[in-house]
């Protein structure tokens, strides 16, 4: 393992690699921080560019970028009330208030430093925890996975649908569906192909996750008439403030931060939970034990309320990495986009990743303190530059963010083909998400769809053709419980809610 | 019943998922598959139960409110859509750099850029960069009849 981190440390410090991070963090931020585009859509417009590569420069780009985008979010949240990204809402709480306060300099200090404590704690706790559970998933066998694939697609149908669990859970089938598109894997018998060539190889991952989420987010831009722009004085260096802390108020975010932190990673490495639900856990968890006269304070520039969300967001990322580097399953949207670029890169994580690729899977996890100190370092004192991108109008960002989408999809196959199914999935999208159909569980369903198929066949096979692998092993069968949980949750839910009406 | 959107669109995806049900049952597979455990079909078969499961749940189970859909911009979108579509058909014939350039324009003018400076700017000098990134630093060929025809690449 020493042996492996050397390796890591060796690759993650290459001038090459260093240069990945900044570009990645810088470019993630800028995206980040426009409002309607998060995550998803920044590493979306990345894979195109990182396509000439090797794998582990791209998944360090990659993961800057989700760093990057993420600190980006809570820029606009704090600065203008508009976040970027979903992770970042509950960090408007109190970082706008503050902001309105004059204070917004030090919001956004207090931003930065949650996000380098949260995310630097977090980064230790993988560089323990992913070994250890990548050992324990070696013992995994095609049922136990066929099973935690359906945990994940379960969970992140749950948390993405927004009360929608319906909803959601067809946009997962329809994932599985798209993922059929093609040849199949083991007898190579073409599947809904229609005789056309184009679909004859399946339906591009790439093309797919540029058109439900960066195209559809511009198309989403115009078709709700949202008023992104905002004047550039509004951010300009004069309005920020002093981005200084006082040490009470260090001394004041410390033990939210720890707290935070445990807490953010845990709900980061759970299937489907990610950096949205981690932030306002975070925060309403910091808002009940705090005292009565700091609860106060929450929601109108506590200090501890910003703090909360945002170390919690930052150590979820991190922690939605340990299911995919380990397990070769993603905890979140955005981690099923890097795993769908790694499978186009031709690797396949899962627990020997770390055996037989060390140089990619700890470079990965030592990347991400580099990026926490890029974050810190180079991103807070240009914000007030950087910022100036919110001053872009509409009018001009969606034809560009429509043209690098379209660009990154024609780059990979330069077949025209390509372009007009691209709009035909954005529109849809486009239609789909206005009727609150959630997009996350169809990228997950899409990308986990020929894994699941090929760990079913094997389950079954393996088994003479029963489903007894289900209750006959004990893994599976502890997986199958916390599926009927979720179900079961999710159906409480709805009486709850119904009963609430 | 009412019907109301949430009901269409799982009435849209009961029907889909209906015909892929159809679809997979026709997928052929090898005949020494025929009877198999699990063949080319089997994967499809379950998805399709699952997503006619689903949809018929969300078909029964939505409310009978009415919903509003809200003023939206769909003819922007629409006029956008096309403008990709019709990108996509030019690219080939006339080139990235020009088709890209006519798309960026057009798309600028379109949604209220007027001055002609701050089109010009906002597309020649990107597109001319991310070619050049392409080309030079990224070494991927893209052709362009249009400026093989005025010399400037090979």
């Amino acid at each position: 393992m020493n042996e492996g981190i050397l390796i890591g440390i060796n690759t993650a410090f290459s001038g090459y690699n260093i240069l990945m991070v900044m570009a990645g963090c810088f470019a993630g931020t800028i995206i980040g921080m426009l409002p309607g585009l998060g995550p998803m859509s920044a590493i979306a417009l990345m894979i195109p560019i990182t396509y000439g590569f090797d794998p582990a420069s791209a998944m360090i780009l990659m993961a800057g970028v989700y760093y990057g985008a993420i600190f980006g979010g809570s820029t606009s949240s704090i600065l203008i009330n508009a976040p970027g990204v979903a992770g970042t809402v509950s960090s408007s709480f109190d970082g706008y208030p503050m902001s309105q306060n004059g204070q917004a300099g030090k919001a956004l200090a207090i931003a930065a430093y949650a996000s380098f404590s949260g995310g630097t704690i977090a980064a230790i706790f993988l560089l323990i925890a992913a070994p250890q559970l990548a050992k324990v998933s070696l013992s995994f066998q095609s049922a136990d996975y066929f099973a935690l694939m359906c945990v994940g697609l379960l969970s992140i149908a749950a948390f993405a649908s927004k009360g929608q669990f319906l909803k959601a859970m067809i946009m997962t089938a329809l994932g599985l569906a798209l993922a059929t598109v093609g040849q199949d894997a083991l007898s190579d018998i073409t599947r809904f192909a229609f005789g056309n060539i184009n679909l004859m190889d399946g339906i591009s991952f790439v093309l797919l996750v540029m058109a439900t989420f960066a195209m559809s987010e511009a198309f989403m831009i115009i078709f709700k008439k949202m008023d992104i722009s905002f004047k550039a004085s509004d951010v300009s260096k004069a309005n920020l403030g002093s981005i200084k802390l006082s040490k009470a108020e260090v001394k004041e975010m410390a033990p939210v931060i720890g707290r935070s932190s445990v807490l953010g990673f845990l709900v980061g490495v759970l299937p489907g939970a990610g950096a949205t639900i981690a932030s306002f856990l975070a925060w309403g968890f910091e808002r009940s034990i705090a005292s009565a006269k700091d609860k106060l304070k929450f929601g109108k520039g506590s200090i501890k309320g910003l703090t909360a969300p945002e170390t919690a967001n930052n150590a979820a990322c991190t922690g939605s990495f340990v299911p995919l580097l380990t397990l070769g399953i993603p905890g979140s949207g955005t981690t099923a986009v890097m795993l769908g670029a790694l499978l186009s890169f031709g690797v396949q994580p899962g627990p020997r990743l770390y055996i037989e690729q060390p140089e990619l899977f700890w470079a990965v996890i030592v990347s991400m303190y580099i990026g926490n100190v890029v974050l810190l370092f180079l991103n807070l004192p240009l914000i007030p530059y950087i910022a100036r991108i919110l001053a872009i109008p509409k009018n001009i960002l969606v034809p560009l963010v429509l043209f690098f989408s379209v660009t990154g999809v024609y780059l990979i196959s330069f077949n025209a083909f390509d372009i007009y199914f691209m709009a035909i999935v954005a529109f849809l999208s486009l239609v789909l998400r206005v009727l609150n159909y959630p997009m996350p569980p169809l990228i997950l369903g899409f990308i986990l769809g020929g894994m699941l198929e090929k760990n079913l066949r094997r389950a079954i096979l393996i088994n003479d053709g029963s489903f007894s692998f289900m209750w006959e092993r004990p893994i599976s069968l502890a997986l199958f419980v916390v599926m009927i949980i979720i179900v079961l949750l999710q159906i409480y839910q709805g009486i709850q809610k119904n009963k609430a009406k | 019943m009412n019907i109301n959107y949430s009901r269409l669109s799982a009435l849209i995806f009961l029907l889909f998922f209906i015909v892929y049900s159809y679809l997979a049952s026709e997928i052929r597979v090898f005949a020494f598959d025929e009877n198999a455990d699990f063949n080319a079909r089997t994967f499809p078969t379950f998805i399709s139960y699952l997503g006619i499961f689903v949809s018929f749940l969300t078909l029964v189970l939505s409310k009978n409110e009415h919903e509003k859909l809200g003023h939206y911009e769909w003819l922007k979108v629409i006029v956008l859509f096309v403008l990709v579509f019709t990108y996509g058909i030019i690219i080939k014939s006339i080139g990235f750099f020009l088709s890209t350039n006519l798309f960026l324009m057009v798309a600028y003018y379109y949604l209220g850029v007027r001055s002609p400076k701050v089109i010009i700017l906002s597309s020649i000098p990107v597109v001319a960069g991310l070619q050049f990134l392409l080309h030079e630093l990224l070494d991927v060929y893209i052709r362009d009849p249009f400026l093989q025809a005025i010399g400037v690449i090979s």
